[in-house]
This record gives structure tokens, sequence and C-alpha cells, in this order.
């Protein structure tokens, strides 16, 4: 008995008020009979990932030399981690973030997540536009259970924007996030699931909450009624979740349930536990993908201007970036740090085996920060590392950079289309880019 | 920008007046020229949110924890709650969240009789699925549910019964209704146009208990409060002013000081400090939470125990410190468990709220002091100062230490000498470098890399020499008085002023002033005051956007 729930009609709403569509209705997925999410699309479904750290790089020791395919490139001293990963990266340079700078590290993140301006009034600082990881959401988030999943080592990391004012927390506890996806009610490929009563009346709360939240909102301001408006979107996300678990069992061959982390990773001598927390969360989120739980997802490993305590540095990043002397050696290393985890990140990807290639070549991961060099916040030279293809989109072991300090946004833009084709641009105002950047494509 | 300006100068050149006259005739709120702001849709933070799940199930639930993170605008999650929605993660947490406490709430025998007000006859009763729901129902949504609200709730307990054979399990689903929906989640506020004067738009009575309980409790209104806004007493003066000094004088009222100045001097984040403990290894997980409690249980001593001057907070030699703090002051500790009173020895140089590890420690880096972040903290959280962040493309490191810069002072001499710099930095780092006696966990040192410390400078004009001349300093600042109503009144109505409440709040912090600055006359100034009972209307479809 695999439910005892009829099928639902679903209540099809707008995802983040109007902004964005969704690309094919829910209830096709719904219908059909295979039982499998992304049958509709036909073939492996494509993914969408982030990898994201506050405080940037140092330009100086993080560009490559030399540019091009394969051996034409060389991999720079704080690249030197991704080693073993250098045949499925591209490593893009040169581009500019042109969104004012109105704001440090805020503004830089919103520039290259969003490609629009950085909204300041006061103390209140909000992304205008989706970020990019929102934006492909609005298009894949159907085919699976979660529309995306949020996710990072540091506690109050995040800047995953559905809107104006509107985030998505990530989750920082690698049991939290492991019980999110594997907890109560997920079966493997093949298993029966035990029919549990209570997930049909947990639907039928939702139903009763949602009809409480729109006879509250026809008495609402505007303002207001947007905003319940996204709390409605997120309840009715909720109820696709519950319903999914109960009818839609994930098909793919690599799916597995994976170990299990520990409840909580103490500080060690007053530093977070950053590599462990983010290895377990990024196993666990490798096996979402490969149970094609969710399509996209952003690891938020560190946040900007995070003083954290890397392992043996002697202060925290942010302060390091403005008061380490001279060419900031300690900078260096907890830049190498963070590209060790970007490699692990990338490599718990590529361990997935799926159809003649791995997870990672079905995927498109964006690795980037804040700024430029952290000590003067600056836009240009964004650092930019691509991981996988998107099924064969992107090219790989690749070193693109750009003469002309072109707009960053040309890469979302590439990234967007290689899952959404029909994409016609990227970004708001100055970051606005309507064309891709076609040298790091396969055409 | 200009709004902003407007209020320091207005606000400087009020409280910049001389000490009250005898003769001087008290403020009236009520006749003070006021633009109100619409009413506002918040979310319970988390701390409301628990304080609240206790006072509906007894003080010994299990709080669901982890819920949506509580975002701060103007330094006020209270003004972030009226802007912010509740994500998808949200949803699923606040769901998670409302099983887990209609669980509990049938666990227990004790609960479960606060919910059951009636005895079911089978495990699909409608009339007492009907009567939880309209009795649990005005507790929780803190309103009476209209007869369609009823219906739905019912409908729910009567599936969920019917399909258990289980009357509790039916009440269970009820509950968990009733604790996702947006009519718990969010406090909100339409408003009602005011009979006297239809023109006018004001908070119903509902409204009223609402926003008094979580202003005056941080908490969900209590059966006295519902039942005088059932009675309509709170839109009467009498009746609200009774509710107001009943709450105020209520040892929940040390709560609501508790959560307004846990979330105006970020004291939240002391639960996850970055220290390196090599460096200190007098640091632990508990140093930041004890810290927190010595500044609350000062407040707390200063505004409930004395009704005392608010300005004392930051020149009293009194404090509150348990055995790990007394260590860490160097002192000898007055008690072998939990917290105890104590005076500071007069020659320490630790003085007041600003002595204290709570705020020497938060604004400092994991290792080094900052002149940086504790000056702008005084300036901006203490006096309403504005500080712009730096210019984007600025290298904005300090020197290193050298033979010429042995101290943080002299390495600051960089803001103060560079032109682009010295326009913000002067107005945070003097401040700051006042403190440089108190290291990055807010123990006393004489000097720093061998030298010692000068910590002499100037606020605003008036010279000290030392950290507890300048908290001294901070006490007499004009702009101190009128900066606390301001924030209380951001806080109390979840938003941050328009150009119709500037001269309101220049009133309210007169009036603060006249009561020789006791913060339970603010708060009961406030709570009865125009600008808390009235509201406009809300802004509709299309005007706003």
């Amino acid at each position: 008995m695999k439910s005892l729930m009829h099928r639902r009609t679903f209540l099809r709403g707008m995802l983040a008020g109007s902004a964005v569509s969704v690309g094919l209705p829910l209830l096709d997925i719904f219908l059909n009979d295979s039982g499998t999410a992304f049958a509709v699309g036909g073939g492996l479904p494509k993914r969408f990932g982030l990898f994201f750290w506050g405080n940037g790089i140092l330009p100086d020791r993080w560009v490559p030399t030399g540019t091009g395919a394969g051996d034409a490139w060389t991999l720079s001293e704080q690249l030197a981690p991704l080693a073993s990963v250098k045949d499925d990266i591209t490593l893009v340079t040169g581009m500019s973030v042109k969104v004012p700078n109105v704001e440090p590290h805020t503004a830089g993140a919103a520039g290259i997540l969003s490609g629009a301006p950085l909204l300041l009034e006061g103390d209140h600082r909000t992304f205008t536009m989706p970020s990019i990881d929102q934006v492909i959401a609005a298009e894949l988030g159907g085919y699976t259970r979660f529309r995306s999943i949020e996710f990072g080592a540091a506690p109050k990391a995040g800047l995953s924007y559905n809107g104006p004012d509107n985030q998505n927390p990530p989750e920082s506890s690698p049991k939290a996030l492991f019980d999110r996806i594997f907890g109560g009610g997920f079966t493997l490929p093949g298993e029966d699931g035990v029919a549990d009563p209570s997930l049909g009346l947990r639907r039928s709360v939702l139903d009763a909450v949602m009809e409480d939240a729109a006879q509250l909102q026809s008495r609402l301001g505007a303002a207001d009624k947007a905003r319940l408006d996204q709390h409605l979107t997120g309840i009715r996300e909720l109820e696709k979740r519950i319903a999914w678990l109960e009818e839609n069992p994930p098909s793919l061959e690599a799916c597995g349930i994976p170990a299990t982390p520990a409840e909580i990773y103490p500080d060690v001598e007053g530093r977070p536990q950053l590599s462990t927390k983010n290895r377990v969360m990024m196993d666990t989120l490798a096996m979402a993908l490969a149970c094609d739980q969710t399509r996209v997802f952003t690891n938020w490993f560190t946040y900007s201007v995070n003083n954290l305590l890397f392992p043996g540095a002697p202060s925290g990043h942010h302060q390091l970036t403005h008061d380490e002397p001279g060419d900031q050696p300690e900078v260096n290393k907890i830049v190498k740090h963070i590209m060790e985890e970007l490699r692990y990140t990338i490599e718990a990807l590529r361990a997935v085996p799926e159809g003649d290639g791995t997870l990672l070549d079905n995927t498109i991961l964006l690795a980037t920060t804040d700024c430029s060099l952290g000590r003067t916040h600056s836009m240009d030279d964004f650092p930019i590392v691509l991981a996988g293809t998107a099924g064969g989109t992107f090219k790989k072991n690749f070193h693109y950079r750009s003469p002309s300090k072109e707009n960053a946004s040309k890469v979302l833009l590439s990234i967007v289309r290689s899952l959404v084709p029909v994409a016609g641009s990227f970004g708001a105002a100055d970051g606005r880019a309507e064309d891709g950047l076609g040298d790091i494509e396969v055409l | 920008m200009n709004l902003r300006l407007l209020l320091c100068t207005a606000g400087l050149a009020l409280a910049a007046c001389t000490t009250p006259a005898p003769e001087e005739a008290p403020v009236d709120l009520e006749s003070v020229p006021l633009k109100p702001a619409p009413g506002t849709m918040k979310r319970l933070s988390a701390q409301q949110y628990a304080n609240t799940v206790r006072d509906l199930f007894g003080a010994d639930i299990v709080v669901p924890h982890a819920l949506e993170p509580d975002q701060a605008v103007e330094g006020l999650i209270s003004i972030g709650s009226a802007m912010t929605t509740i994500s998808p993660l949200g949803v699923e947490r606040y769901e998670a969240g409302a099983l887990q406490l209609a669980r509990q709430a049938f666990d227990n025998e004790e609960r479960r009789a606060r919910v059951m007000t009636c005895s079911p006859g089978s495990a699909a009763d409608e009339a007492c699925y009907r009567e939880i729901a309209r009795d649990f129902g005005r507790k929780a949504w803190r309103r009476p549910l209209s007869d369609t609200e009823l219906t739905r709730l019912v409908s729910l307990g009567v599936q969920a019964g019917t399909q258990y054979n289980d009357f509790d399990k039916g009440a269970e689903f009820l509950l968990t209704a009733l604790l996702q929906s947006p009519n718990f989640l969010f406090r909100i506020e339409l408003g009602e146009p005011d009979p006297d004067r239809p023109r006018r738009f004001r908070l119903s009575d509902y409204e009223m208990a609402t926003r008094l309980a979580y202003f005056l409790t941080n908490s969900t209104p209590d059966d006295e409060l519902l039942d005088a806004a059932e009675n309509g007493e709170l839109t009467t003066h009498d009746g609200l002013h009774a509710q107001v000094n009943r709450l105020v004088e209520s040892p929940k009222a040390r709560e609501a000081v508790r959560g307004f100045f846990t979330e105006l001097y970020q004291l939240s984040q002391l639960d996850d400090l970055q220290k390196d403990t090599t460096v200190f290894t007098f640091m632990d997980k508990e140093l930041g939470p004890a810290a927190r409690e010595e500044t609350l249980l000062l407040l707390e001593d200063i505004i409930f125990e004395r009704n005392g001057d608010f300005r004392t907070f930051f020149t009293t030699t009194r404090t509150f410190v348990d055995k790990r703090l007394a260590a860490l002051y160097g002192i000898a500790s007055p008690v072998t468990d939990g917290f105890g009173a104590v005076r500071l020895p007069s020659g320490m140089g630790r003085r007041g709220f600003l002595g204290q590890a709570s705020f020497l420690t938060l604004q400092s880096h994991p290792i080094d002091t900052s002149a940086v972040l504790r000056g702008k903290f005084v300036r901006t959280a203490l006096l309403c100062g504005e500080i712009q962040p730096p210019p984007a493309n600025l290298n904005t490191g300090l020197p290193e230490v050298s033979e010429n810069a042995r101290t943080l002072r002299e390495r600051s001499e960089i803001h103060q000498n560079n032109e682009g710099c010295a326009s913000c930095h002067k107005a945070m780092d003097p401040i700051g470098l006042g403190f440089e006696n108190f290291d990055a966990i807010g123990r006393w040192r004489d000097k720093e890399n061998g030298v010692p410390i000068d910590a002499g400078g100037d606020l605003d004009g008036r010279r000290f020499s030392n950290a507890w001349e300048l908290g001294a300093a901070v006490a007499e600042h004009p702009q101190l008085g009128y900066c606390l109503a301001r924030n209380l009144y951001r806080y109390a109505t979840g938003h941050v002023e328009e150009v119709g409440e500037v001269l309101f709040i220049d009133a309210l912090a007169e009036k603060f002033r006249q009561s020789g600055y006791r913060v339970k006359a603010l708060m009961s100034a406030l709570a009865t005051s125009p600008a808390f009972r009235y509201a406009s209307e809300p802004v509709s479809e299309g005007v706003e956007e």
C-alpha cells in the first residue's frame, strides 16, 4: 500500500510574487504514471549548485597562468587545492560586477548572485531581485520534493533571496539537514513505504491554514498582502513535499541514504568545525541530488564580513583581510582552506555515478564570494569558479580571462540558460546581461 | 537621510534644554501633533514564540527551537519582523513545531486539562471540538474566532478524530492548525474607524490587547487582558490606564525589558562569541550568556527594584556577577552559585554597563579589541548617531604593530590623519579608544605591547581621561535619553518613524526627561499614548507598489 490518500488538486499560485513563472504545471508532473519526477524533461536531471564564501580572495595569487583549455593553463597558488578536480572546472577571471558598490561585501554579493543593485536604506539592506538559485528554482523546483535546499557550515550565513526582504535561511545543523531530507517518511527506490496516516492529515491541516491565510489576505494592505502571499507559497510547497513523500518515491539508481550526522559539532579551541560540517553536509546533499529530492542547492560555506576563526588563524577572517600587513599570509591560508572545501564539494558530486558519467557532469556548480580583494572590497577581477558542465553545456579544464572587464552577469546568464534555455536576460540596471559568455560554453 | 538629520537635531535641541524647573508644565502627549503610522503585521520573534507557547501550555513545555531566524533592521528585530515574511523552510519548521507542541499538549494530564474544556462523547464529538476551538483559539489567536474559522477547525478535528478513533488525536490536529496559522504566527493590526472621530483610525480592543501584551510582557495577552478587550475597556481612557499599570507592575514586565534591551544591545549574539580560546584560556561557551545575565540583572535592578534613573546604568558601581565574572573582573564572588550583587571597588576603573563584559566582548574582535566597534556601538545604539559604511574600494586596513605604533591608539591615527576616514571615524574611534583598558573579553589591562594605555579623549566636547569618566559622559550626553525613547518607540510600533511622528517622539523623550529618566514611566507613557492607540488606514492595493 503506497498511500492512503487520493491524489489532490493543487492550488497553483505565483511563486515569489509575480517575478517568476512556473515552467511546467506541477499537476502534469504529478499525474505522471511512471512515478519518476523527471520523466517529463527526459534524460537525467540537470542541477544547479552554489558554493559561496565571504571576504574575497587575493587576486595576485588567485588568477591562473595561461588561458585556454587543458595544459594551456595552470592553477595559481590559491587554487592549488583544486588540482584533483582541475579536469572538471573552468576558471573565469577578469570579469567585473557592475552594480554600484554602495556597501562593502553586501553590494558585491548582490551583484554576483542576483546581477542587481543592493537596496540600502539606513541599516536596512536587501537584494532587489531573486538570487540566481531562486531564478533557476522557479523553473526546476516543480520537478522535485524540495524546490531548493539551502545549507552552510557557518550559522547566520545565506543570501538566497526569493525577492526583496524574502530570504531562504540556510540550515546550519548537519543533523537537521539530514532529518529534513531523509527523516520521517523517506523511502528508498523500490522500497514499500510504510503508510503514515498522519501525512494526509497534515495536508488537511495545511489546507485549513491556507484558507485562514487567504481569508486574512483580503483585509490587508498591499505590502502585508505580498508578505502573506509568500507565506502561502511556502505552505503550498510544504503540502507538495508531504504529497511527494506519499506518492513519488525516488527511482534513481545511485540513490541511497547517507550516514547520519552527529547532533552537534562543538567548537575546537574557540573555532567552529567548518570543514567537518561542510563535508558531512555535502555528503548528505549529494545523496539528496542522487535521489532527485531537489535540483537546486546553495552551500553557504561562510558569509560576508564573517569574522570566523579558521584553524590556526591568529584573528578572525574579516579582520585579517583588513589588518594583516604585507602580502597577507594568513588570509592566503584561509583562502586555500576554503578551496579545499570547494574541492570536497566538487568531489562529493563526482563520487556519485549517474548514467555514463557522474552527478557532477549533470550539474553546474558556481563558486564565488562577495568581493575580489577583501582588503579594498574591489569588484573587478571577480573570482568565479565553475564545476560540472550541466550535461555538456560548458567547457571544462578551461581558463577564460576577460580582456575587457566584461559584466560578470554574463556568466550567470550562461548558467541560467544551460538549465532554462528560454531565459532572456539576467540582472538589472548596470548589472543586467542580455548575452551569456559564449567563450565558456560548448557550442 | 534628511529625515534622520532632522531627527537628530530636533532631539538634540529638545533634550539639551536645562534641567526641569519646578514650575515646568508636564508634557501632554495627547496634544502633540501626530500622523500615526499604519498598523503592522509582525511575525513573533523566537523569544516571543517561546514566551507565548509557555503561557499557552505551561512553563514546562519543551519549546521547539530552530524556527525561522529573526532578522534585525535598524538594530531591532521588531522592525525586521514587520518587514520579512516566512520562508518555505520556516513554514516547515513551524509545522514541525506545531506538531511537537500539540503532541506535548496531550501527553501530560495538566497540560491536557488546559486545552480540554469539555468531555467528549465520542471521537467525532463536534460540540466538544467547537468548544476547544473557541476557547483555546481565542487564547492562541488573541481574539474570538469567527464561525467560518471555528467550522474549519472543527471539521479537521472530526476528520482526525474519526481516522484514529480517538478524540484527543482530533484535538491534537486541531491545535496544529491553530499554531501554524498566520493568525497565530503574525500579530496582525488592521485597525478600525474611531467612533469618536470617524476620520481617525484606531486599533481595535483585541489589537490593543496584543500590542500591549507583547510590548509590556513580551508575550501573549493573559486572560484578564483578553477579558478587558472583550468588555471594550482597552479603548477607554480608564480601562487602558488600569491595564497598563497592572502590566508594568507585573513580574512579566521584566521579560519585556529584557527583550527590548537584548534586541537593542544585540545581547543574543553573546551565545556565539568567536574568541580564540588558545589566547583567552578564560573563555568558554558560558561566559557570553553569563555576561548577558549581568547586564539584564543590572537593568532590572535599576528599572524595577529601584525605579531609578536610567542614566545610572552607565555610572553605577553596583553590578551582578557569578563566580566566573567575578574572576574575570578580579573581585571576590559574593555567591557560590548563580548571581549576586556586588559593589565594584571605587578604585578599579570598571563601572556601569560600559565596564561590563557583555559590551566589551561583543564589540571586540576574536583576539584584539576594536575601537571602531566599541565606538560605533556607543555612537549609534546609545546616542542614535548615524555612521555611513566605509566607501568601497578603499584600503581600510590599520597599520601593523611597529616600533612607532605599538598601541591601537597609535595605529588608529591613520583614521584621523586621512581626511576621507576622519569624517566618520572621529565620531567613533575617540570613544572606542576610551575602553582600551579592557581587552577583547573585558579583562582589565594597564599596558598594550608594553606601553601604558592612554584612555583619555573627548566625547562631543566633554573631556574624559578613562573609561568611567567616559561612562559618566555618556550618561549625561544630551542624546542618551532621546535615543532610548526613540528606540523604545520603534520597538513598540515595529517601524522606523515617519515625518508625522517626529514631534511625538521628541515629546516622548521630553516626558522621559521630566520623569527623571524612569523607564517604567516611559513605557507607561508610550503604551497609553495616541501613537500607540491610533494607526492610519492600511495602504491598499495599487498605492504602495
